[in-house]
């Protein structure tokens, strides 16, 4: 009964997804993209996180760097989207395994702390590197050209075509995080937040999965900075800054930590909430910081977890 | 037990996620109207405005706020835009290209602007281009001043949509070298902002006072990142070279800092000819008051007691009785932007973006900042704007321009192709 209704579920919300792009008005459909993006960043975060207890402060730069990653690619050797992406997304891992490497072997917040330093160190070599990143202007004019597969050419030029784009990338990533979430990788990843110590008498390599676990949410996080640059058609460097990697710190919290599809809904929440919050108030910053304290103090474990506990109250009375 | 858990938990999340989003879909597209271009002019003109609320920037986006408003409200007192009523919303576009893309989507796609004008950083004008390209709306930039937007994007790529009512960066480079050259100075030197801006101007400095003064030497360099709080280290820099000039474009919040902080090193006895073309900021005016030493070099983008006009005059005594301030350049731009659209609108009888981008090309507009030719080649408006030497005034609480010095626009504007011999100032033609 259970797996039906979630497949259902499942079902409907791709369903939905779907639906979207071909009924909604460009400017939802941005929106739409957006989310997806900020979804895809924010589940490859949590599962540093919420998974295994490390709280980053420095995944923007490898956002960032996924993301001009494919900027130079378009500009200096191809516009071939995926191509792009490609590189920029193992630009992206090959960074976050170096700069891992001599995270993971500290926790907390000399763990926070220097994933911050390295994250800023990112950011002022693309603010400094003018020739290659363009300084504060960043890159700008990056076109959206179709996708050449051999004998067919997919456009991914109009919004609703790139909709689309993003959403395969978006269901793939979900697909490929819910597997490693539970996957036994993954139930490693919370043995170890729970208790280190424990993991490592058990004969886990605890640094050795701090370090892939990293490296793999460097992944996605360049998966969604290239995506983003192809949306924006733009980078800046304040893309690296620390600024922007308390935006999935907050994802998380709203939607919830502990849970697969916190993340998911978190991005929703953020991003719808800033923008009916604009057409109310020139304050919208102020609005939108007390509504997320309401909400990350109100819903102990984030929306999803705290609703989820709510249901399981209310059907085991 | 534990594999029930997770799917009942599964099972909500994803409820919870279909029903956030077609909350979403169906929320957000309703209020969308659905705009078709008419041969006629039909309805409000609605003009989107991007600008920075947020923030140490956010006076400046009270003062496009306030020239926007006082635009919008006169023209709809005389009977708006060719009979339409003008409709304007403004939103925080912060400093960051991505929240100024997002809002000229939500304007263009989903409010039905039909206009857009703002925008402050040079990085979001550049990456909002493009975008304004292709959702085909004329966007006139009121404060961003790379001189990229106008010679790259419009003139060489050819998006057409965007225009400049301000001037660019030549006003700060090109423009303070005209009126350094007659300065008995040989050696300058600069404590410039770690980006773009500060690169770019500092370079035409250099290259057309190069050309206009030849020996003339540049002896120090000192560079502040943005958000620089402590000048004094910069200081110290440049007055250790012991340059006869001081170049700096350094602006708003931090120039006052650097003016405070060089008065008190006693920079402004030792160095007798000082530069700083974004000086003549009201904000920068009124936040240093009496403290601004006089005979310091500064211009802007508009001062508002240039020109000696009725036209201008009208302007500054009816935005001091509406707003009980004098306006900024960003006041008068985002001001004359209504004008422009109003002028243009009329003149091509549509407000069809393509009709209106040939109706702005090439027009000339009579506004408190002087006559501007928007140019046809890169669209970047021709105007005047002087540059001068403070001076106390017992009419007003701070220091405003005495002697002033007009450079004649055609004589230090970068000319079309931009590129090649000459393009760069000094020209030929012009004695």
């Amino acid at each position: 009964m259970n797996q039906y209704w979630k497949y259902f579920l499942m079902l409907g919300c791709l369903g939905a997804l779907v639906g979207i792009g071909f009924v909604s008005g460009p400017f939802v459909l941005y929106l739409a993209t957006r989310i997806m993006i900020l979804c895809i960043f924010a589940l490859g975060y949590n599962l540093l996180l919420g998974r295994t207890g490390l709280l980053s402060f420095g995944h923007a730069a490898f956002f960032a760097i996924g993301a001009y990653g494919l900027a130079i690619t378009s500009i200096h050797i191809s516009a071939h989207p995926l191509l792009g992406i490609l590189i920029g997304v193992t630009a992206a891992a090959l960074l976050s395994l170096c700069i891992g490497f001599f995270c993971v072997r500290h926790t907390e917040i000399y763990f926070a702390m220097l994933t911050l330093a390295f994250g800023m160190m990112v950011f002022a070599l693309i603010w400094n590197l003018r020739s290659i990143t363009g300084g504060d202007d960043g890159l700008y004019g990056i076109s959206r050209t179709a996708i050449s597969l051999g004998i067919v050419n997919i456009p991914i030029r109009k919004d609703y075509q790139f909709y689309y784009f993003v959403l395969l990338f978006f269901v793939a990533s979900v697909f490929l995080i819910h597997r490693i979430y539970s996957s036994p990788f993954g139930l490693a990843l919370a043995g170890i937040r729970e208790n280190h110590i424990r993991a490592e008498f058990a004969g886990l390599s605890v640094k050795a999965y701090r370090l892939g676990v990293f490296t793999v949410s460097g992944a996605f996080a360049g998966l969604a900075g290239s995506l983003s640059a192809l949306l924006e058609s733009n980078v800046a460097p304040f893309s690296a800054h620390w600024s922007h990697s308390a935006e999935p710190v907050l994802v998380s919290l709203i939607g919830g930590l502990q849970t697969f599809s916190g993340p998911l809904v978190g991005s929703i929440v953020f991003v719808a909430l800033r923008e009916v919050l604009q057409r109310f108030t020139y304050n919208w910053m102020f609005w939108f910081g007390v509504l997320l304290l309401a909400i990350i103090i109100g819903f102990r474990g984030g929306i999803v977890g705290s609703i989820s506990d709510a249901f399981r109250k209310y059907s085991r009375p | 037990m534990d594999q029930h858990e997770t799917t009942r938990r599964d099972f909500l999340k994803a409820g919870l996620v279909t029903a956030a989003a077609t909350a979403l879909g169906s929320g957000i597209v309703k209020p969308v109207g659905l705009w078709a271009a008419t041969p006629n002019i039909k309805g409000p003109i609605k003009i989107g405005y991007l600008t920075v609320l947020s923030g140490t920037l956010a006076g400046y986006g009270e003062f496009h706020k306030m020239g926007a408003l006082m635009g919008v409200e006169e023209i709809n007192a005389a009977g708006g835009i060719a009979g339409n009523k003008v409709e304007l919303e403004i939103r925080d576009s912060t400093l960051a290209a991505p929240a100024c893309i997002q809002n000229a989507r939500y304007f263009v796609d989903s409010w039905g602007a039909d206009f857009l004008a703002g925008v402050d950083s040079s990085g979001q004008a550049l990456a909002l281009a493009p975008v304004v390209g292709e959702l085909d709306r004329v966007l006139m930039v009121t404060h961003a001043a790379t001189e990229k937007l106008t010679e790259d994007e419009v003139f060489k790529k050819g998006i057409k949509q965007v225009f400049r009512i301000c001037t660019p960066t030549y006003q700060d480079g090109n423009a303070a070298a005209f009126v350094a050259k007659d300065l008995p100075v040989n050696t300058w030197a600069t404590i410039n902002p770690k980006y773009e801006y500060g690169y770019t101007t500092w370079n035409m400095f250099k290259d057309t006072l190069g050309k206009l003064k030849p020996g003339v030497k540049f002896t120090a360099e000192s560079w502040a990142p943005f958000g620089t709080t402590d000048f004094r280290p910069h200081i110290n820099t440049i007055m250790d070279a012991k340059p006869e000039g001081l170049y700096s474009v350094v602006w708003a919040g931090e120039l006052i800092t650097l003016v405070k902080q060089a008065k008190q090193a006693g920079l402004f006895d030792k160095i007798k000819h000082v530069m700083f073309p974004v000086g003549a900021a009201m904000d920068v005016l009124e936040g240093l008051g009496p403290e601004m030493p006089d005979n310091i070099w500064i211009s802007g983008r508009y001062f508002f007691l240039y020109p000696d006009s009725d036209r201008n005059k009208e302007f500054v005594a009816r935005f001091h009785k509406r707003w009980n301030h004098y306006p900024a350049y960003v006041s008068e731009t985002a001001y004359s932007t209504m004008y422009a659209f109003k002028k243009a609108v009329e003149a091509a009888g549509s407000k069809e973006t393509g009709k209106v981008v040939d109706a702005l090309a090439g027009m000339e507009l009579d506004s408190p900042a002087g006559h501007r030719v928007f140019r046809k080649e890169d669209h970047q408006a021709m105007y005047e704007v002087p540059w001068g030497l403070t001076k106390a005034d017992p009419k007003y609480p701070f220091k405003i321009m005495g002697k002033q010095i007009v450079i004649p626009a055609k004589e230090f504007f970068n000319r079309p192709p931009f590129e090649g011999p000459g393009t760069h100032p000094p020209f030929k033609d012009s004695k």
